[in-house]
Formats: C-alpha cells, structure tokens, sequence
C-alpha cells in the first residue's frame, strides 16, 4: 500500500473521530438542556394520554386509559439501567407491601422483553410490566430518558412527573395521585412542579446523574 | 525507503487535507454566520450577495483544496494553491486580532467560537507551517495511488465535509435555539 494512502486513511479517521466526539457532545447538551427546562416528561396538570401495551409473553394489547376512574402510577424504566431497577424495586417492596392497592401501577420498557431475564427485579417484580406497542400516546409522555415515573390521577391528570428513585418520593407520587383537586387549580402549576407541595421538584435523569438530591 | 522526512511531509499533507475539508464543510452549515466574518474584510457598501458569494467561494475553495489534495498527492501545484490557501489565513488572522480582538472568526462556523486573537494567529502560523512542510518533495512511489485508492480517499473526504456540516448545523440549530429562549 502507497504510504500516503496508509497516512491519508488514519487522518481522515482522526477528523471523523473528532468529528463525531464534538456531535455527541452536542447531542448530550441538548438532552441536558431539554431536562433542565422541564421539558421530561409530561407537562403536570395536562391530560395523559392513553397508552397500549403488551405484557411479555403475551400478544394481547392492553390499554392504559387515564380518566378511567383509577388512578395510575407510570414508570417509564428499562431492564439495563441501574437506576431504573431501584425505581421498580421500591414500586415492587410498595405493591407487596399493599400501598399500591387503590391504584394502577404500571412499569413500561423499552428494551426488548428478552432483556428482562438480566435484571433479577425486572424478572421478578409484582408490579405489571408491558411494552408500548404504538407510538400514538407514547409520544405525548416525552420520554427522553429513563428512569420516568408519571402519577396521574383518577380524572386522567398528570399530577407529578419526575426521574425519582427514593422510596419516600414514590411513596409521594403515589399519593398525588389519590389527592382530589380541580382541574382548573392543577393547570395553573407550573410544569417543573408537582402538584403537592410535600412532592420534590421533579428530578431529571440529568440532574440524578450530577448527584442532585434534594434533602 | 522512505525517510522520516518524508513521512512527515505526507502527514502535514493529509492532516491538513482534513483541516480544509472540516473547516469548509462547518462554514457551508452556517453561511450567514461566516458573511458576517467576510464582511468585516469587505467594503461596507458591498451587497450581501457579493459577501455570501465570497463566503461561499472560501468554503468552496477549501473543501475543493482538501479533496483534491486527499485524491491527488502527486499534483505538486496542489501543494502550493494550500500553501497560499493557508498563508491567506494567516494574514486574515493578523488583520482580524489587529482591527477586530475579541471578533468571531468563523474559521470553523459554529464548530469553534473562537475568535480574533493571538492563539488564533498561532494556529494560523501552525497550518501555514504544515503547508510548507507538505512542499517536500516525497519519492513518487510514496504517492502513486491506484483509481481504487483515489475514490475511497475521495469518499472519505465527502464524509469529512458532509460530517462537518451535520455537526455545525446541529451546534448552530442549538445556538438558535438558546438565543430564541433568552429573547
């Protein structure tokens, strides 16, 4: 091989390496960018949209319904993410535990449902587990990274949204989702926020992932 | 055999290839951006299509220099039109830290913010250097390439340019964006 044709390739293969290294940096600062502003998730105090889902194993589709009349608590969360496995873990101890009993709960992966064999909790868990089987409605639920945990009250409402992990803030989503409230007071909070003052700001996977914690 | 020399002669070459065809490729994403630059060094009664025609023909001219230069080692006038090519940035550097410090120079369109400085002269005085190293004359068989060689050279040289465009356009999508909110 010519020795200029050697060099050219490992120079045009440091420019892409280079190349792709500044477009991943600017993909992550815009996640982060998006997190940052409130934008994960849907917004609190909109309507949820319904969501369609399958359970593994099974071909049946499953629907979601919020308004239904019960309350539901979404997790949005994958097998092959740490944190995601602490979220279904507390929602699994709170499902045995009966704390869950007045309402829906309900985990939804985006890994292939093969992907459940490698994580213990996953496989074992309680809690029912489905994946999205269309985009319509999913969409809406602005899942830009997991862990997701969406509480929605009986009248179909978003009410507090947030990448949460500890026990007590689960135990808080689980809770604004049985809080009676009107619709019209709910519209007014701002999205960043639940809608129970005692509920942490929501927490963004970017803000879990700098240690962010609120005490 | 080839001698140390020579090797460093054809790195300069194709380092400095992929330089010109990253930095063309960035100024096409954000041609407004890089007017803006040129216009600094025009006459302020030149129409904007004169300043964008001459932004383009800048980014034309290194993404043209970068290609053919990838494809073409053994063209030694190629040599010398990036040596004035990058000669051509250093002087517009000294011009620029001397009339406008502090100034965006778009010399990477949104891929760098850096500006008019004496870093920037350096980096200008890094390349022109490199160009001249690449003037070293090489053996012929250091640099004869087959049709085969020269189209995948070509192709990667596309890639660099198109790769270099995806990422400043998406830089510059997000600078919008950010401009638009603090607005």
């Amino acid at each position: 091989m010519p020795v200029f044709l050697f060099v050219a390739q490992w120079a045009l293969l440091a420019g892409l390496g280079v190349l792709v290294v500044i477009m991943y940096r600017q993909l992550g600062r815009l996640l982060t960018e998006r997190a940052e502003e409130g934008e994960l998730g849907p917004a609190v105090g909109s309507r949820a949209a319904p969501l369609t889902y399958v359970r593994p194993g099974e071909h049946q589709e499953r629907t979601l319904d919020p308004g239904d009349g019960q309350p539901a608590l979404v997790a949005f969360a994958d097998p092959t993410c740490p944190s995601c496995e602490q979220l279904v873990n507390v929602l699994g101890e709170m499902t045995d535990a009966g704390e869950l009993n007045d309402l829906r709960s309900l985990v939804l992966i985006s890994d292939p449902p093969s992907y459940l064999r490698i994580s213990d909790v996953f496989s074992s868990t309680h809690v029912e587990v489905g994946r999205p089987v269309r985009r319509d409605g999913l969409d809406s639920y602005r899942v830009a990274g997991t862990p997701l945990l969406v509480a929605i009250d009986a009248g179909g409402v978003v009410r507090a949204v947030g990448s949460v992990t500890r026990p007590a803030d689960v135990r808080a989503f689980a809770q604004s989702c049985l809080l009676p409230a009107p619709a019209e007071a709910l519209a007014t909070i701002p999205a960043s926020r639940t809608s129970a003052s005692h509920i942490p700001a929501s927490r963004t996977p970017a803000a879990a992932a700098r240690g962010d914690d609120e005490t | 055999m080839a001698t140390p020399m020579a090797y460093l002669a054809l790195a300069c070459k194709a380092a400095l290839a992929v330089v010109l065809l990253a930095a063309g490729g960035a100024k096409l994403a954000d041609l407004p951006g890089f007017a803006a630059t040129v216009r600094l060094f025009l006459r302020a009664s030149a129409p904007p299509l004169a300043r964008r025609a001459v932004a383009f023909s800048i980014a034309a001219a290194e993404i043209a220099a970068g290609a053919a230069s990838l494809s073409s080692p053994g063209a030694g006038w190629l040599n010398l039109a990036v040596l004035a090519l990058c000669a051509g940035f250093l002087l517009v550097s000294a011009l620029g830290y001397l009339r406008f410090p502090g100034r965006a120079c778009q010399c990477f369109g949104a891929l760098s913010g850096r500006s008019f400085s004496v870093a920037a002269i350096g980096r200008a005085a890094l390349i022109t250097t490199m160009a001249v190293l690449a003037l070293t004359p090489v053996s012929a068989s250091l640099i004869s390439l087959g049709a085969a060689g020269r189209l995948g050279l070509l192709a990667g040289a596309g890639l660099i340019a198109w790769c270099a465009w995806t990422a400043a356009a998406a830089i510059g999508t997000g600078r919008d964006a950010r401009q638009g909110l603090a607005s």
